[in-house]
């Protein structure tokens, strides 16, 4: 042996104590390498771990578990919006609540808009919705999210949260025999799975007679989730004088729009322009927080797309693009 | 075994020497005896397991009180041997110069930074906690091992030298004590014999640091620490490399360490510039050497009991770390790993070659190179010579905007020029630099990120990587990245905003966001955004 390896070896150390031996000390050693490598390489896998126990794979009634825990019926919930004009905005002198950001034009009180025909959930997009979409791909929200409830809209996720839903939802029904034939052929034409433009969502909300509420317009507690403490049940209230069927178009959770907040009078056409402003999405319905007023039909609210409040949810269209 | 006349003799041997030893307290009933210093530290470990900073996370708490528990019931088990056997543990306080010195120059550089850099305060007990179970640990050690334990301020430079680099996140700090803990295990077992003497092998933190950042980079673990962070809010200090200069200049003339600090960093100036001039773009991004690995070669590598003897031997050591962090750069880069482990992971692989080098120097036949640093041309004062070198070289490298003036490589407008014209390296340095702003929460940076992966021209094209950018950009309010997250066949660019041009004009370490925004633009224009000049 030379002097390199011996000196490497340790051997002829005169001054090495007896114990614990030198052999301890590595043995020591390579247990804490081992255990700092395998519990590193092991936090991933943790935390798909900690999601799967999430998997609690809800059977709520009333939502199919094959379907991504969608409404259990022939359309997974979904209800058609004819095509056609509708007025959009609102007039002082019918409707005494009105916002200024909810006039048409300096000329003109409302505005007509004509819209092809498209598909809109009929209730909010709940926790368990949503808590499927974590589990899949792991995106990281605020665990906050997904507390409560899971019958409840989400709620205190971001836009691009939302966005990100709808994208997975669209992937996984192009994908699947569960999805009902007409959105498949709907898919398969070119629509896409996302938030509702503003006006998609306004003429679902109102129909084309101008109504102030989903139910008329008439101001009533009996319809609507609003001046109250906190989020329910999607489809808590019976509404069947509600425009197309939906549920709370009108409180319970704020819904985002795919449509920034600009001026009317609305154009869709205008939307990939100025870029230069800070990002300000329309949301709209109100919520359980809000009074009267703000649940009505036409009221614009703007969410910053970085915001997660426990008041602003969203629900999912079907739409040509 | 050794008996206990003979351990008497060589306490009374020993205590006539230059240290002062405290002597063994006299068995009488029951006493703690020397043990009550141990118990003493875990006991001051458990009390700052009470402090608020430590509450504020849970398993930070359990960290604290996994490792009192574990010290205590080393010390228990310990304490209760010797009563059995009658044996005594004794310690000597020796304060050396290289440890004190060593430390206040860390603590220096820790309160300059932290000025800076907030959380580098708000890591302040977590650094005593360290400093208290190093004590403990490296105490319990010894006395296990029937040795005498040298009291002095040996754990004060190996925490704080550990901590400069790299720190484990709350959440998974009883990281932070398994490293400590390995970091004195390597001193105390990992020795070889050099020059007549047992000697540890490996630089104690540049141990610890080395072997966790190998595990880290190979578990893709690095989130789980500040390391990035660290390495990169160093030059949120104003004029760090001259901070770091003037400091280093302290270590270098109580511990002759400049040949292996000088070299390693004129080494690392000559191969940037080098590389720059047949390159035609700087090597590192924001520096002629990143202000971490200036720190490193100052604190980490230069430790004198691991690095070789002979003045030749230095020079090589210190030429050898350049060209090894100069390597290590490209080739974590190319494996996809953090960068800045480049500077860490250099240093146990040259400690090993200690011997090799001082043999190999010694073996050389020629009087006038082994002379060429002989301490007589000096008049006896070779490392005020070699510090004068080291001067003119960082005064030179200062003059010539090397070192705290603006960089070329801070322009990004420079990386994308240089990306279009093909230079080489030059995409991956602009994807790079973008993911670091985009890190840093610049909105128009997470955009052309996405941007990048939804083209697919200079990184593969990942659609799903682009939307996960663009929906950062777009939390951050920039439309474009909005408009982008929504269609995915849309390729929509906007001018940095005014947050992001704070962001984006630091240059290493300016804090912009006061800044009025004449001023930004102006700044903007230097730096070649075309948008910013007509703006003015």
């Amino acid at each position: 042996m030379n002097r390199s390896e011996s000196d490497l070896a340790g051997i002829g150390n005169k001054t090495e104590a007896t114990a614990p031996s030198r052999t301890v000390g590595f043995t020591a050693m390579s247990i804490i390498i081992f255990f700092v490598a395998y519990w590193m390489s092991s936090q991933s896998s943790i935390s798909s771990s900690v999601n799967s126990q999430m998997n609690s794979a809800e059977s709520l009634p009333g939502f199919n578990k094959q379907a991504w825990l969608l409404p259990d019926d022939a359309l997974l919930g979904f209800v058609e919006i004819p095509a056609g004009e509708f007025t959009m905005g609102s007039n002082p002198a019918l409707d005494r609540m009105a916002y200024e950001n909810e006039r048409w034009s300096n000329l003109q009180r409302q505005g007509s808009v004509q819209l092809s025909s498209f598909y809109i959930n009929r209730y909010e997009v709940t926790i368990a919705q949503f808590r499927q979409f974590v589990e899949d791909t792991g995106i990281a929200i605020d665990p906050a999210a997904l507390q409560g409830d899971p019958s409840t809209p989400v709620s205190s996720i971001t836009w691009p949260q939302a966005i990100a839903y709808t994208q997975w939802l669209e992937g996984k029904m192009r994908n699947s025999p569960q999805t009902p034939a007409p959105l498949m052929a709907s898919l398969e034409a070119g629509a896409k799975i996302s938030l509702p433009t503003e006006a998609e969502w306004e003429k679902a909300a109102r129909t084309d007679d101008g109504r102030t509420f989903p139910w008329g317009s008439q101001p009533t507690s009996e319809f609507a989730n609003f001046a109250g403490e906190g989020k329910r049940s999607v489809g808590f209230y019976a509404c069947a004088s509600c425009a197309f069927g939906l549920s709370d178009m009108a409180g319970n959770v704020w819904e985002m729009t795919r449509s920034p907040l600009q001026p009317y009078p609305y154009d869709a056409e205008d939307d990939d322009e100025n870029l230069a402003e800070d990002a300000l999405w329309v949301m709209r319905g109100g919520s359980y927080a809000d009074t009267i007023n703000n649940i009505r039909s036409a009221v614009r609210g703007g969410v910053d797309p970085g915001v997660r409040n426990n008041t602003i949810g969203f629900r999912v269209v079907i739409s040509p693009h | 075994m050794v008996s206990k006349a003979k351990r008497k003799r060589s306490s009374s041997m020993e205590s006539s020497g230059n240290s002062a030893v405290l002597q063994p307290v006299a068995n009488a009933g029951f006493s703690l005896g020397n043990f009550k210093i141990p118990f003493a530290l875990i006991i001051a470990l458990a009390a700052l397991a009470m402090t608020p900073r430590v509450q504020a996370n849970e398993i930070l708490f359990y960290s604290f009180a996994g490792a009192v528990l574990f010290l205590l019931t080393w010390f228990v088990y310990l304490f209760m041997q010797c009563q059995r056997s009658g044996e005594e543990r004794s310690f000597e306080l020796i304060l050396r110069q290289q440890h004190y010195i060593q430390a206040m120059v860390q603590i220096s550089v820790y309160s300059y930074w932290g000025y800076f850099w907030r959380p580098v305060y708000d890591h302040a007990w977590l650094i005593v906690g360290q400093i208290l179970f190093a004590y403990t640990f490296d105490m319990l050690l010894a006395w296990s091992r029937r040795q005498k334990y040298t009291l002095g301020f040996g754990p004060f430079p190996i925490i704080l030298s550990i901590n400069l680099f790299l720190w484990f996140r709350d959440d998974w700090f009883y990281m932070q004590f398994l490293m400590i803990a390995l970091g004195f295990m390597g001193k105390e077992y990992v020795r070889w014999q050099r020059e007549g003497r047992n000697v540890h092998i490996f630089n104690p933190s540049a141990f610890a640091l080395g072997l966790f950042s190998l595990v880290l980079i190979l578990t893709n673990t690095t989130h789980l620490t500040w390391g990035q962070e660290i390495a990169s809010t160093l030059t949120l200090a104003p004029n760090i490399y001259t901070f770091l200069f003037l400091i280093g200049l302290i270590v270098m003339y109580f511990f002759s360490i400049t040949l292996v600090a000088g070299m390693a960093a004129i080494s690392l100036f000559a191969l940037s510039a080098l590389y720059n001039a047949t390159a035609g773009v700087p090597y590192f991004l924001d520096s002629e050497i990143p202000a971490a690995v200036f720190l490193g070669l100052h604190l980490l590598v230069t430790d004198p009991s691991t690095s070789p003897r002979t003045p030749l031997g230095k020079t090589l050591f210190g030429i050898l770390y350049g060209f090894s962090v100069f390597a290590l750069y490209t080739l974590l880069g190319a494996l996809g790993a953090p960068t800045f482990y480049d500077k860490l992971l250099a240093v146990p692989i040259l400690n090993l070659s200690v011997i090799a080098i001082d043999n190999a120097v010694r073996s050389i036949k020629s009087r006038e190179l082994l002379n060429v640093w002989n301490d007589n041309w000096f008049g006896g004062k070779a490392n005020l010579a070699h510090m004068s070198v080291w001067v003119f070289v960082f005064l030179l490298m200062s003059g010539l905007g090397k070192t705290d003036s603006k960089h070329t490589g801070d322009s990004l407008p420079f990386w994308q020029e240089a990306c279009f014209s093909e230079l080489p390296n030059a995409c991956e340095r602009l994807v790079q630099l973008e993911s670091t702003y985009c890190a840093d929460n610049s909105a128009w940076a997470c955009n052309e990120l996405g941007l990048q992966f939804r083209e697919g021209i200079i990184v593969a094209r990942d659609n799903a990587m682009a939307r996960d950018y663009f929906a950062q950009s777009c939390e951050l309010k920039f439309k474009a990245g909005c408009l982008n997250l929504l269609n995915d066949d849309l390729l929509a660019k906007e001018d940095p905003h005014e947050l992001d041009l704070r962001l984006l004009l630091r240059e290493g370490g300016l804090n912009l966001m006061e800044n009025p925004l004449d001023e930004l633009y102006d700044r903007a224009c230097e730096h070649s955004w075309a948008f910013a000049c007509e703006n003015i």
